[in-house]
C-alpha cells in the first residue's frame, strides 16, 4: 500500500463512516413540534465535529510529509508517538478467529464445550505448544468456570443444542445444579 | 458535623460478616490484578463486574471499591523487587525502588512504599469524606445547563489527558457519544442508527463497549505482539520477600514529600479522567523539581517512592469525590464503579446523598478499611503475590477473554451481546494499534446519555438558545475551563514548535 494512503487510511475510513452515519441521521424521523430541535440534532452535531476532525487529521498528515518532518507512526499520534511493536499477523489472526469462532459456536455447542476448546486453543496459538497441558487446562478450566458461574454465582450460561445440550445438562446434574 | 455519625453507619454496614468477606476478596483480587503485568487495574475491575450482578448494591460497591484501592498498591511490590511494573502508575517506582533493591535495600524500599500508600490513602479518604457532601450540596443548586457543562468538562478532561494526539482522542470521544445514541431516543421515541436490527433498538450497553474494548482489545494486542512464554518473575525468585519499615525520624524528615505527593494525588484524582497513573507521574515530577533531595531522584532515593506511591493511593479518594457528588467518574476504575451503581438502578450525584446516604458512607468506610487492609495484605502477602507472576500470559489471557464473554452475556442473557463485545474487542485492538485512546470512547458511551439529556432539556427549556450555556455564570465558567483545557495542549505544542524553530535558526551553519 502506498505510504501516503497507509498514513491516512484510519482517518479516511472513519471519515467515510462519518459520512454514512450522517446520511443515516438525516433519516431519523420524529414529530418534534414547531421550532424544537429533534432527536437527530445531537448525533448530527457530533458527526459534523467528528468529520471535521478526521478531515483535519488527513490534511495534516498529508501536509506534514513533504516538509521532511518525522514520519508519524501508524500509532497515529504524530509527534512524540512511539512506534508500535511489530505485529505477528498469524497469531493475531488466530486470536481474532478464536474470539469470533467462540461467539459463533457457543449457542450450538454450549458454554462448557466452547470454553474447553477455547481455553486449550488460545494458549496453543499464543505460542504455548504443550498439548497435554493445554488440553488439561481447557477441560479443567472450563469445568471450574461452570462451577463458579453456574453453581456459585447462579449465572445462566448457554447450554447448547442437541447432544451438546444433553452433555451440558448431564454436567450440571453432576455438579449439583438443578 | 453530621458526617461522623453517617460514617459510623457506613462502618456498621461494612462490618457485617458477609461484607467483610467481600472486602477481603476485593482486596486480594485487586492486589492480584495489579501484580500481573498483563492485567490492568481497570480491566480487573471490569472482570469483577459480572460477579456483582446478583449481589446487593452494597456488597457490589464494596467489592469494586476494595479492588480499586488495593489495585493501586500491588504493582509496587513487583516494580521494586523485579522491575516489573504491574500498572503504569508503578513505573516511577522502578526508577528509585528498584535501584534501592539493587543496593540491597529492597525491604526498606517496600517499607517506604507501604507507608506512603497508607498515608496517602488515609489522608485522601478524610478529604474525600469532608469534601464530597459540600460538593454534592453545591451540585444540588445546579440546573441542566450546569450539569451539561460539568459532563462536558469531564469529557474534555479525559480527552486532554489521554494519549499523544488530541484529534484522535476527540474522535474516540465522538465515537463513544455516537454509540450512546444508538437505539430508541428517550425524548421523542425515535429510532436512531438501528438499521432494522431488533437487538440495536435497546441500544448498545456501555458495559459491552467497556469490556470489549478494554478486555478483549488488550488481549488481542498482546497476542499480536507475542505473549511471554512463561511468567516474568519465576527466574527472579531469589529476591527477598520482606518489608522493613523506615524509622519515624526518617519519615518525619520527609513530611514535605508526603504532603506534596498526597496533595497532588487528591487534586489530580478529582480531575475527571486523570487517575492514579497521572497522579504518580505528576507527583514524581514535582518532587524532582522542588524536593529537598531532588538531585538524588532516579538513583534509589526514598523520596521518589514516597512521592509516586502516596500520590497514586491518594488519587483514589480524590477520584471518588466527583463520582459520588456529581456522577462524573474521576478515573477508569471509577467509571466501572459508576457502571455498578447504574446497573443497580442508582444514579450517583447530589441526590444520592439524600436518597442513599448509607450507601455513600459505606463506600467511604470501604476506602478507609481498604487502605488499612491493603497495607496489611501488602505486608504479609508478598511471597504468594509474587508467585502469581509465574502464570504464563497466554493462559491468563485466555481466561480474561472467557470472563469478558461471561460478563457480557450475563448482563442481559442475550447472545447477540457476544457479537457486540467481539466487535468492540476488535475495535479496541485497532484503536490501540492506531493510537486512538480507549478511555474517551468508553467515557463517551457512559456519559453520552447524560450529556444529551441535559443538552436537549436545556434547549427545549430555553427555546433553543444555546448561548445560555455560556451566559449563566457557573456553566459558563465550567465550559471556559473545559475549553481552556482543550486548548492547552494545542498552545503548548505550538509554543514548542516555535521554540524548536527558533533554536534551529539560531544554530550556526
Amino acid at each position: 500500500m502506498p505510504g501516503k494512503l497507509r498514513l491516512v487510511l484510519p482517518h479516511g475510513l472513519l471519515l467515510a463512516a462519518t459520512a454514512f452515519l450522517y446520511w443515516a441521521a438525516t433519516r431519523i424521523a420524529a414529530n418534534t413540534g414547531a421550532g424544537r430541535i429533534g432527536p437527530d440534532a445531537w448525533p448530527k452535531a457530533i458527526l459534523v465535529f467528528m468529520g471535521a476532525l478526521c478531515a483535519w487529521e488527513i490534511v495534516r498528515r498529508l501536509a506534514m510529509r513533504p516538509r521532511g518532518a518525522a514520519q508519524p507512526s501508524p500509532a497515529g499520534g504524530g509527534e512524540g508517538a512511539d512506534a508500535p511493536p511489530a505485529l505477528q499477523w498469524g497469531k493475531l489472526a488466530a486470536g481474532v478467529g478464536l474470539v469470533v469462532g467462540y461467539v459463533i459456536v457457543v449457542p450450538w455447542v454450549g458454554f462448557f464445550v466452547a470454553t474447553a476448546v477455547f481455553l486449550a486453543a488460545f494458549p496453543w496459538f499464543g505460542g504455548m505448544r504443550r498439548p497435554v497441558l493445554t488440553t488439561v487446562l481447557g477441560l479443567a478450566g472450563s469445568l471450574a468456570l461452570v462451577v463458579v458461574f453456574m453453581r456459585v454465582a447462579y449465572i445462566s450460561l448457554p447450554l447448547g443444542a442437541g447432544p451438546f445440550q444433553a452433555l451440558s445438562l448431564a454436567l450440571l446434574k453432576l455438579i449439583g445444579v438443578s | 458535623m453530621d458526617v461522623l455519625p453517617l460514617l459510623a453507619t457506613g462502618f456498621g454496614h461494612l462490618f457485617t460478616p458477609v461484607n467483610l468477606a467481600v472486602l477481603a476478596v476485593g482486596l486480594v483480587l485487586g492486589m492480584l490484578v495489579a501484580v500481573l503485568p498483563g492485567l490492568t487495574l481497570v480491566m480487573g475491575v471490569v472482570l469483577a463486574l459480572p460477579f456483582t450482578y446478583k449481589m446487593g448494591v452494597a456488597p457490589a460497591l464494596i467489592l469494586l471499591t476494595a479492588m480499586y484501592v488495593s489495585g493501586t498498591y500491588g504493582g509496587a511490590i513487583t516494580a521494586i523487587l523485579f522491575r516489573i511494573p504491574g500498572e503504569p502508575m508503578d513505573v516511577p517506582l522502578i526508577w528509585d525502588g528498584y535501584e534501592m533493591a539493587r543496593k540491597g535495600e529492597a525491604a526498606l524500599a517496600l517499607g517506604w512504599s507501604l507507608v506512603a500508600a497508607l498515608v496517602g490513602g488515609l489522608v485522601s479518604a478524610v478529604v474525600m469524606v469532608l469534601l464530597a457532601k459540600p460538593v454534592a450540596g453545591l451540585a444540588l443548586a445546579f440546573s441542566t445547563p450546569e450539569f451539561f457543562a460539568i459532563v462536558f468538562f469531564g469529557l474534555a478532561s479525559v480527552v486532554t489527558l489521554s494519549g499523544t494526539s488530541l484529534a484522535n482522542a476527540l474522535i474516540s470521544l465522538c465515537l463513544g457519544l455516537l454509540i450512546a445514541t444508538v437505539g430508541v431516543d428517550e425524548v421523542y421515541g425515535a429510532e436512531r442508527f438501528t438499521f432494522g436490527q431488533p437487538f440495536l433498538q435497546d441500544g448498545v450497553e456501555f458495559l459491552l463497549v467497556m469490556v470489549g474494548a478494554y478486555g478483549i482489545g488488550e488481549v488481542l494486542t498482546r497476542m499480536g505482539c507475542g505473549f511471554a512464554a512463561e511468567g516474568g518473575g519465576a527466574e527472579k525468585g531469589a529476591a527477598r520477600f520482606r518489608t522493613a519499615f523506615p524509622r519515624l525520624s526518617a519519615m518525619l524528615g520527609m513530611k514535605a514529600t508526603f504532603a506534596r505527593g498526597t496533595a497532588t494525588g487528591i487534586v489530580v484524582g478529582v480531575v475527571p479522567g486523570a487517575g492514579a497513573t497521572v497522579s504518580a507521574f505528576v507527583a514524581y515530577g514535582l518532587e524532582s523539581q522542588y524536593g529537598k533531595n531532588r538531585a538524588a531522584l532516579g538513583s534509589g532515593a526514598a523520596e521518589g517512592i514516597v512521592a509516586a506511591k502516596s500520590a497514586a493511593t491518594a488519587s483514589v479518594g480524590g477520584a471518588l469525590v466527583p463520582l459520588l457528588a456529581m456522577g462524573i467518574p474521576g478515573s477508569g476504575a471509577t467509571a466501572i464503579i459508576l457502571a455498578a451503581f447504574l446497573l443497580h438502578g442508582i444514579q450517583p450525584g447530589p441526590q444520592v446523598f439524600v436518597s442513599s446516604p448509607d450507601l455513600v458512607y459505606t463506600v467511604f468506610a470501604t476506602v478507609f478499611a481498604g487502605v488499612i487492609g491493603m497495607c496489611i495484605l501488602g505486608y504479609f502477602a508478598i511471597r504468594p503475590l509474587c508467585k502469581v507472576l509465574e502464570a504464563p500470559e497466554a493462559i491468563v489471557s485466555a481466561f480474561v477473554v472467557v470472563f469478558c464473554f461471561v460478563g457480557a452475556f450475563a448482563a442481559r442473557n442475550n447472545l447477540s451481546d457476544l457479537n457486540v463485545i467481539a466487535a468492540f474487542g476488535v475495535l479496541g485492538f485497532l484503536f490501540e494499534r492506531y493510537g486512538f485512546p480507549i478511555a474517551p470512547l468508553v467515557l463517551g458511551t457512559i456519559l453520552g446519555p447524560l450529556a444529551e439529556t441535559n443538552f436537549m432539556t436545556t434547549m427545549v427549556s430555553f427555546d433553543n438558545d444555546w448561548t445560555v450555556f455560556f451566559t449563566r455564570p457557573i456553566s459558563g465558567g465550567i465550559l471556559a475551563l473545559a475549553f481552556a483545557g482543550l486548548a492547552w495542549p494545542l498552545a503548548k505544542a505550538a509554543w514548542q514548535r516555535a521554540r524548536a524553530s527558533r533554536s534551529a535558526h539560531a544554530q550556526p551553519g
